[in-house]
């Protein structure tokens, strides 16, 4: 008997939590300054494990932070930034009320305002660290660059916003890290790879925006002038990882016409008029050392213990294809038509090394004008064009974002203007193996091992295909007008070109052999499976028949897919026929 | 009287004493007998004994002292005495200008220089400190302190918060002009500030340290969840269909919700009330009497229950505990002979272990695989569950199959919105309702009334 009575509640989980309301008292803050501290800190709340023993015996749901979290959050200066502020709003209030004027203008310019400098620095300890929470900077900075000034949020947010997303665009052109792009019904996806890190981020479109009430706006700018911070810290490194300067500069030497160009004062203000320029993504910057070219720096080989030559050099290969992806769309000139979304395909385009204008009261900086005769291609999205040009291609726009996943120039003739494209496939999703791979990607992928040995196979289907299509042509040439008879003949021409030239690589006479040599080793390689799956264990057969039955399933349900496909190809094919004889 | 008769008496022994009748020689004045007084007390020491034998003692080593700087008795010869050897003086004073003259001292200067070789005793109180004892014992303890490495707090530099440079407009997250530095480089400002050891030590406070906690991620989510590929603009059949399918199950769900809320309100149509019924119930409590019957009948049945439990017979009582015995040993034994059998079911029991051992493995991993699907799901934060928002879909009829035409689906805004919610960042809030206090009170305005 004796010694105190252990009191319910004051050591244990209870101790280690504290409710949002406590915590707000503690920091004597308001309930929206609370937040905000929490936010730009990094402090989130914590669902705790045994909701009762932490909340005195009561379930009820409530928000709960960790005890030191809040501890540490009382050392934060910027909370006394933010008790100045309330004072500074009760003794402008003040002096709004008494109409001192004079006292207004003293207090306005003395308003508190606080630098998140050291908690970017606190946060990220490292610029890598930095760097893979840049999706979610990317995603709100051009998410409020694209508001509309409306009072939703501070002008100033959105400038900078602005500023900080053409500032990226512009590095990722120069540095040509751009992966992936996909247009979605929502946004357009891009994926880029900046110092090792891949990174996401998503655009809306333009114009897009009905502001939802159900979204909290003063949490949401809370995060974006985090974010800003953060953007703008990275983008220093990144410009200066490139010996660019910073902030960027249009490198005079390059662009100097499209510089200096005299009707500037009818797109924009001075003040105005270089930003408009840096974000018209037309012209590169300007350097640090800007007189010596870079020379692409080989990377020096030094072969990793453990690793094999063939490891190597399919390692150099790889940094190869790299290389020609990188530079897709070299030396090709692009006009871009007025309604095809100019900032994006621009900013696509440039990334990948091509030349870009558009009509000049479209946008500040276009470089050349529509009568150029080295364009080469014109993207535009609408049914017909009255006036062509017979030395360019007149393409939609998903060309290009097809053409970047694919990391090929996809042939031309799918995409022309007023025909049906073909569906636009996301970029980011990866088939495992004896998964279901919709027939367009097959067509893809097998347009990109085309470059490389394999060949057979695709040539048999390329041929078959060929067929059909020829037939199909065939057909639809009766039935149809002369219209189309150009594009029917240019189709035809690089069919037979391309068959051309795979015939002079196939027949050779040594490949039959290697092809026996190939099936010999194949079947010794089967014998030999099959042996070992007649010594295998019973317990380990069990196992092995179940993973099998497992794939053939996959493949079964695939095959399903397929089938399903093919049947409603056909059904929408013979439908369309129908259509068209009717009319 | 007594002291004033003393005064005179002293006053007549002093020597060059004139007395103003001639007639009267002083040392008449003081009596030559020799005045007897006790020497037994201090006080009469001073009185009456003489002591200008001593003080001429003293008085004459002074002057030495004055003079010579020092007893002459202790002197050597040679600092005494010199051996004159003619007038060096006068060849000296020749080679004396005019310029010498004009800086010899003045006479009064000289008067007033202090011509005595003691030395000046030193001023005590020129080296002596006020509150030097409070003072020493406050430098110990300072030092004390200092060997910790703490500063006392007058000694400190002012504090940190007055020497912030004033922030100002430019220097706003927001503004659309403002500088960035390479923070992460290695001399950065901040870097510079953290680091500084004199502030370590002179506020005996590291700024504090974000713990690596911090710094992880709340939730396993990808910041930008990529939407399924039937969200694209013009998107391949199967995979629209899919989503489509993805789409019309989220609806089905939520329908199914909505109807279980109908069904739990609605009542049971047999239930309603008919005339029958009706009637029943106003006629019920009328007919009593025949029920009566019935439960006197059961009365009696409960009585003869009661009264059959009699006593135990003394023969019964011993039967039984007999019978419970037998009953008690049988299961002893059949018990031995369990356990000894067992000893044979051991294989089967292995294998019952086994069984055993497995499924609770089987449970860790199902366990573990749970948690490590938690980490991948939105946690309850608040009075709010998480709720995703409405998928983006277009149906078939919607899609155009061109970017000219495409018509953007869903917001970006909320998917942002949300995206942090799902990944534990916020807690799922609602919009807070406004309620008004007071009652609204509509008055016409007269002068309005006075027009219509």
């Amino acid at each position: 008997m004796g010694g105190v009575q252990k009191k319910k509640f004051d050591r244990g989980a209870a101790t280690n939590y504290i409710t949002r309301n406590r915590a707000r008292k503690k920091l004597q803050l308001s309930l929206a300054d609370f937040r905000r501290l929490c936010i730009l800190k990094g402090i989130y709340p914590h669902e705790p494990k045994h909701k009762k023993k932490v909340n005195k015996g009561s379930t009820a749901p409530r928000t709960f932070y960790l005890m030191k979290d809040i501890r540490f959050l009382l050392h934060e200066p910027i909370v006394g930034k933010f008790r100045e502020y309330k004072i500074f709003v009760r003794k402008l209030r003040k002096a709004y009320g008494k109409s001192e004027w004079t006292g207004v203008a003293r207090l306005k310019d003395n308003k508190p305002v606080y630098k998140l400098d050291h908690i970017i620095k606190e946060r990220y300890p490292t610029f890598v660290d930095a760097l893979r929470d840049v999706d979610d900077a990317l995603s709100m900075g051009f998410l409020f660059s694209t508001f509309a000034r409306t009072g939703k949020c501070h002008v100033q947010t959105i400038q900078l916003c602005r500023r900080l997303t053409v500032e990226w665009m512009n590095y990722i052109i120069t540095s040509r890290a751009l992966k992936k792009v996909f247009l979605s019904i929502k946004g357009i996806y891009y994926q880029a790879e900046v110092l090792g890190q891949t990174i996401t981020w998503l655009v809306p479109y333009q114009f897009s925006h009905d502001h939802p009430t159900d979204v909290d706006y003063r949490v949401m700018a809370t995060f974006t002038e985090m974010y800003t911070t953060l953007m703008g810290f990275i983008n220093f490194r990144l410009y200066h990882s490139l010996n660019l300067v910073y902030p960027p500069k249009l490198d005079s030497k390059a662009g100097g016409s499209a510089l200096k160009g005299e009707d500037d004062a009818d797109y924009a203000l001075d003040c105005e008029s270089y930003m408009e320029k840096l974000s018209a993504l037309s012209s590169s910057l300007a350097r640090v050392v800007s007189s010596v070219e870079e020379e692409e720096a080989e990377a020096d080989l030094f072969p990793v213990e453990g690793e094999d030559v063939e490891q190597m050099e399919a390692r150099e290969k790889e940094h190869k294809e790299q290389e020609a992806q990188k530079r897709l769309f070299e030396g090709l000139k692009f006009f871009l038509n007025r309604e095809v979304p100019r900032e994006s395909l621009a900013f696509v385009l440039r990334c990948f090394g091509a030349a870009v204008s558009w009509e000049k009261s479209l946008c500040i900086g276009a470089a050349y004008d529509v009568t150029d005769e080295t364009i080469t291609h014109h993207i535009a999205d609408r049914p017909n064009m009255e006036k062509q040009y017979i030395n360019r291609y007149y393409i939609q726009p998903q060309w290009v974002y097809d053409s970047i996943n694919a990391k090929i120039c996809l042939p031309v003739e799918d995409y022309f203007i007023g025909v049906t494209l073909p569906p636009h496939l996301s970029p980011f999703v990866e088939e495992k193996e004896g998964d279901y791979v919709p027939p367009e990607k097959l067509k893809i992928m097998a347009l990109q091992r085309g470059e490389d040995i394999v060949q057979d196979e695709e040539e048999e289907d390329d041929d078959d295909d060929d067929d059909d299509e020829e037939e199909e042509e065939e057909e639809e040439e009766e039935e149809e007008e002369e219209e189309k008879a150009d594009e029917q003949h240019l189709k035809k021409m690089e069919t037979q070109r391309s068959q051309g030239k795979s015939l002079s690589v196939k027949v050779t006479p040594g490949k039959v052999k290697e092809d026996d040599r190939g099936r010999l080793e194949q079947e010794e390689k089967a014998e030999e499976k099959r042996l070992a799956i007649m010594m295998m264990k019973k317990k380990e057969k069990y196992l092995y028949d179940k993973i099998m039955f497992g794939k053939k399933r996959k493949v079964r349900e695939a095959n399903k897919l397929t089938a399903k496909r093919k049947a409603h190809d056909d059904a929408s094919k013979t439908d369309k026929k129908k259509k068209a004889k009717k009319q | 009287m007594a002291a004033a008769r003393r005064l005179k008496r002293v006053a007549a022994a002093q020597p060059g004493f004139m007395t103003l009748n001639t007639s009267i020689k002083p040392e008449h004045l003081v009596s030559n007998r020799r005045k007897r007084v006790n020497k037994n007390k201090k006080k009469n020491w001073n009185k009456h004994i003489d002591v200008n034998d001593v003080e001429d003692f003293l008085e004459d080593i002074r002057l030495q002292e004055r003079t010579t700087g020092g007893l002459i008795s202790d002197k050597t010869d040679e600092s005494l005495f010199f051996l004159d050897a003619g007038d060096k003086k006068a060849a000296t004073q020749t080679e004396k200008t005019g310029k010498r003259k004009a800086s010899r001292p003045l006479k009064v200067d000289q008067i007033l220089t202090n011509h005595s070789l003691v030395p000046v005793p030193k001023d005590i109180l020129a080296y002596q400190v006020p509150n030097a004892k409070k003072l020493r014992s406050v430098a110990k303890k300072a030092e004390q302190l200092a060997a910790i490495g703490k500063v006392p707090k007058k000694h400190r530099p002012p504090s940190k918060v007055a020497r912030t440079t004033k922030t100002t407009a430019t220097d706003a997250p927001n503004n659309p002009t403002r500088d960035f530095y390479d923070i992460w480089g290695q001399e950065s400002e901040l870097s510079k500030e953290t680091r500084d050891p004199w502030y370590l030590r002179q506020t005996g406070k590291a700024p504090v340290k974000r713990r690596e906690k911090w710094n992880e991620k709340s939730s396993l989510l990808p910041a930008v969840e990529v939407i399924a590929p039937g969200g694209s603009y013009n998107p391949d059949f199967f995979s629209h269909q899919a989503l489509l399918l993805k789409a019309h199950e989220v609806e089905v769900k939520k329908e199914k919700e909505e109807n279980k809320i109908l069904k739990q309100l609605a009542y049971d149509k047999d239930d309603r009330a008919t005339e029958e019924t009706v009637f029943q119930e106003q006629v019920e409590g009328l007919e009593e009497e025949d029920e009566e019957d019935d439960h006197d009948v059961d009365d009696g049945c409960t009585l003869g229950i009661l009264n059959l439990v009699e006593k135990k017979t003394e023969k019964q009582r011993k039967r039984e505990r007999l019978l419970k015995i037998k009953e008690q040993r049988r299961l002893a034994s059949r018990y031995k002979t369990g356990q000894q059998q067992q000893l044979f079911q051991l294989r089967s029991i292995k294998v019952s272990l086994r069984q055993r051992e497995q499924r609770t493995k089987q449970r860790q991993i199902q366990r573990r695989a749970n948690q490590e699907a938690e980490k991948y799901r939105p946690r309850r934060l608040g009075k709010l569950k998480f709720m995703a928002q409405d998928l983006e879909v277009q149906l078939t009829n919607e899609l155009t199959g061109s970017l000219r035409t495409l018509k953007p689906e869903g917001s970006v805004l909320k998917d942002r919105f949300k995206s942090l919610q799902k990944r534990n960042l916020i807690e799922p809030r609602e919009r807070a309702k406004f309620k008004r206090r007071l009652k609204v009170k509509y008055v016409e305005k007269r002068s309005f009334r006075e027009i219509t």
